[in-house]
């Protein structure tokens, strides 16, 4: 037997972030670049508490700042302290975290870091070689750039709300959850890390002007150009489709209702030779057979027949079984699943250990949820819970910035800290 | 071409991926990796999907292929030959990075691991529905059933509807979501790379990147086991909650995300509608309490606000009330169509729509740009997207020594083109 390698550090061992951010689309970011291994120091304020650390559910019983599971989930991989940037003195710790820092983030409205005198100007004096990330709804440029976003404000402004819904309802579905929080957390996250590589080649620092409203609307590339190149507005065609395939087509392509209260399995076909075996297996093999449904044009125009076959043929049967069966003969298939289903009923999920069991001060043993970036050499970690609130003070400013006790009890008398 | 560099300036990405990682090597060429699209000499499956240049069909003219594969080069090989497979480890003796999408037990070229293995250098991400173990692995897959299984589906949907099913955002979200992981990950590889001088393997399960995009129900699976109720338009919860979307009076909808949470925003609201002679009961003082203005808890309140709210909304027009509520410090919006966002001065001022040139149509074509403005290595959109094999003889002649004899005698034998 060799001896075993010592334990590689994670990718991003070594990066220290300094975290402003609030409520999903920042901390989503900092949560990934914690996992990855950078240290990410959030700075809090006793007096402007982040409103997610209220937030529901509270396992234990609510008892605030430290009870939230929304918290806990989305907060992980970071440490805390408590500062006041409106206080000069706070200010002044503020800047020299930074000073011994590689990337700043937040996720304020445009103009308040300004206001507190850490534009990206006042950043480089401190720092020449810092990465600065604001993630703002509209940039911090152009006309607009004081309105303000939640995640459903930047849905519905760059076009995903309303490409997401039934055909002819009286309005969109959209997205149940703010999707461009993540998704703006996670461009930011993609960003910083690119900005890391490129200034480890030049030394370089820079400023990532992050609006989420333009997250979206990268996003809706195929539909934007289908008007400025073919001149199609979206609505033209009777969209939203439902659950119907836009590009590339294919029919079947729905969700068709199962056993059970509001359980559904979404069957597509992308092929010919899917819908054949799916013909096979199904207890109708004559569809196969029946000319409305034998070309992918025929069973365009009479999709809505095929549909309600479809539906009257799954409904009753075991969503699960009905998934497994179909999946056995290569038909993409899969049952909808909900957040209880990925962490109670999803076989994939537990094979590959999705949840593990974490320890929180405050909460006690809990779940907590996957890595996605999965590194055969330098894994990603997911071992340290949310932070209580001004857990790291005393490592930040005692052992970082060298303040001795005297002056941090002085500060946090003067509303500097805290 | 600008002379200003990329943030992934010099590193060359083979990408062998199908539709599950367009997304991501875009995003890797939008930073600045010179990423060449490795497709099968009958063309990307990409080349196939709609929507398409004058709704006629053709390899060229997928404007799916255009916005996902612009800023890349095309080199195209049948992985499946082994003439295919040897020059491509020949590319990848040359290359940074390897993007790859290929099921495990699905007929794969090759081994990622084994590849890595082979090329110690190399960082070779393996972006696939479930990952690379697992009993569902080999699962038949489209973006679709991975937004169903994955979690996202579960929470979109309609209270509005009676029975109506859970609803999937449409255009490609599950490699949306997957393809940042993927960037961030390469990425994060290659940073780790500079200091160590190794690469590795990524096995990123898309179901696993799923599961993280799914917000709030994700503490209330992993705490509480706890299921929520999906709303149309705002987010699905644990209770009912108020709608967010009102028709305007140009037919329009404003989708009203709660209430300011500030005094002085929600006077300047009840200001801008009441300068409209309406929203009487808006003056109402328990509303000055922010807790009676909280949605959610089924007040009696809240319902007064929103009946007045809703009247004023269907009394005027949505860019009225869009821009007044905006200033008055609410974060309101108007649900657009992709087409609508053309139109918003702000995009413009931002640069946020840029002109590519497509010279075999003898035009300029606008796309969405940047979903990121890097001060020092911006975003590159890159060249309009490869033609098809636009760039084998160019790589497997100019930097692999083949004669073009040789490379003629791969076309013939269908292993190129």
């Amino acid at each position: 037997m060799t001896e075993p390698e010592p334990a590689a550090q994670p990718p991003l061992a070594g990066v220290r972030v300094v975290d402003f951010t609030w409520i999903v689309a920042g901390p989503t970011c900092t949560r990934l670049l914690g996992d990855l291994g950078a240290e990410v120091i959030r700075v809090e304020n006793e007096q402007t508490l982040d409103s997610i650390r209220f937030g529901r559910p509270h396992p234990g019983g609510f008892d605030p700042p430290n009870s939230s599971a929304m918290f806990n989930w989305l907060d992980r991989s970071k440490r805390s302290i408590t500062v006041n940037a409106r206080h000069p003195d706070g200010l002044d710790l503020i800047k020299r975290l930074i000073r011994v820092s590689d990337v700043v983030v937040e996720n304020y409205s445009s103009r308040v870091f300004e206001s507190w005198g850490l534009s990206y100007d006042e950043q480089r004096d401190e720092n020449p070689q810092i990465i600065y990330t604001s993630l703002s709804g509209f940039g911090h440029s152009g006309p607009q750039r004081d309105y303000s976003t939640w995640g459903p404000t930047a849905q519905a402004l760059s076009g995903l709300t309303a490409m997401s819904g039934l055909p002819d309802a009286p309005e969109p579905a959209g997205w149940g959850y703010s999707y461009l929080d993540h998704m703006a957390g996670f461009t930011a996250a993609a960003a910083i890390v690119a900005a890391l590589h490129h200034r480890r080649e030049t030394g370089q620092g820079q400023w990532i002007d992050l609006s989420q409203v333009e997250t979206g609307m990268a996003l809706t590339g195929p539909a934007t150009l289908d008007f400025t190149v073919n001149g199609r507005r979206y609505r033209d065609t009777g969209n939203p489709p439902g659950n119907r395939a836009v590009w590339p087509q294919a029919v079947p392509h729905n969700t068709y209702p199962t056993a059970g209260h509001d359980n559904w399995i979404m069957i597509s076909c992308t092929s010919d030779a899917e819908w054949e075996a799916f013909c096979a297996v199904s207890d109708h093999p004559h569809w196969r057979s029946d000319a409305r449904f034998a070309t992918l044009p025929s069973r365009l125009r009479h999709q809505d027949e095929l549909d309600e076959l479809i539906g009257a043929w799954t409904a009753g049967q075991d969503g699960r079984a009905l998934m497994r069966r179909l999946q056995d003969a290569d038909v993409p298939s899969g049952v909808v699943q909900n957040g209880v289903d990925l962490v109670v009923h999803d076989p994939q999920m537990q094979a590959r250990e999705w949840t593990v069991a974490r320890e929180h001060p405050v909460i006690g043993e809990h779940l907590t949820d996957g890595l996605q970036l999965r590194f055969s050499r330098t894994p990603a970690h997911r071992d340290r819970p949310g932070p209580v609130l001004g857990e790291a003070n005393s490592y930040v400013f005692g052992e970082l910035l060298r303040l001795s006790g005297e002056r941090i009890a002085e500060l946090t008398a003067n509303g500097a800290l805290g | 071409m600008t002379d200003s560099r990329g943030a992934l300036d010099g590193v060359r990405v083979l990408d062998c991926s199908d539709p599950k990682g367009h997304f991501a090597g875009k995003l890797l060429a939008g930073l600045g990796a010179d990423v060449i699209k490795i497709e099968p000499p009958g063309g990307d499956i990409g080349r196939r999907t709609g929507p398409f240049l004058d709704d006629q069909p053709g390899p060229e003219r997928s404007l799916y292929w255009w916005h996902y594969a612009a800023g890349k080069r095309s080199v195209a090989l049948d992985l499946h030959a082994e003439d295919g497979i040897e020059l491509f480890l020949q590319l990848a003796e040359r290359a940074d990075v390897v993007l790859e999408t290929w099921q495990p037990g699905r007929g794969r070229p090759l081994d990622p691991v084994a590849l890595a293995d082979h090329l110690p250098q190399l960082v070779v991400l393996s972006l696939t529905p479930f990952g690379q173990t697992g009993p569902w692995r080999d699962f038949a897959w489209s973006d679709a059933v991975g937004l169903a299984l994955g979690g996202p589906m579960g929470s979109c949907g309609y209270d509005s509807i009676p029975a109506a099913p859970p609803i999937r955002p449409t255009e490609h979200h599950a490699s949306h979501i997957a393809g940042y992981f993927a960037a961030t990950g390469v990425c994060a590889a290659l940073y780790e790379r500079q200091q160590s001088g190794l690469g590795q393997h990524l096995d990123v399960s898309m179901h696993e990147c799923m599961g993280f995009t799914i917000e709030s129900s994700a503490p209330w699976a992993l705490y509480e086991r706890h299921p929520l109720i999906r709303q149309a338009g705002r987010h699905a919860g644990p209770q009912p909650t108020e709608p967010w979307q009102y028709p305007t009076a140009d037919g329009r909808l404003i989708n009203i995300f709660g209430m300011p949470r500030s005094e002085a925003s929600w006077l300047a609201l009840v200001a801008f509608i009441q300068s409209k002679g309406m929203g009487a009961n808006l003056s109402d003082l328990e509303l000055l309490d922010g807790r009676k203005r909280q949605l959610g808890l089924s007040q009696p309140t809240v319902k007064m606000m929103l009946a007045d709210i809703a009247e004023f909304i269907a009394a005027h027009d949505a860019e009225e009330i869009y821009a007044g509520a905006q200033a008055a410090g609410a974060a309101w919006s108007i649900v657009r169509t992709p087409d609508e966002c053309l139109a918003d001065e702000h995009w413009r001022a931002r640069g946020f729509f840029v002109e590519i040139e497509h010279e075999e149509q003898e035009r300029t074509v606008t796309f969405p740009g940047a979903p990121y403005v890097l001060s020092e290595t911006p975003w590159s959109h890159g060249r309009r997207a490869p033609l098809l094999g636009e760039h084998t003889a160019e790589i497997v002649c100019g930097e692999l020594g083949l004669s073009s004899e040789e490379l003629g005698a791969l076309v013939a034998a269908g292993v190129a083109q």
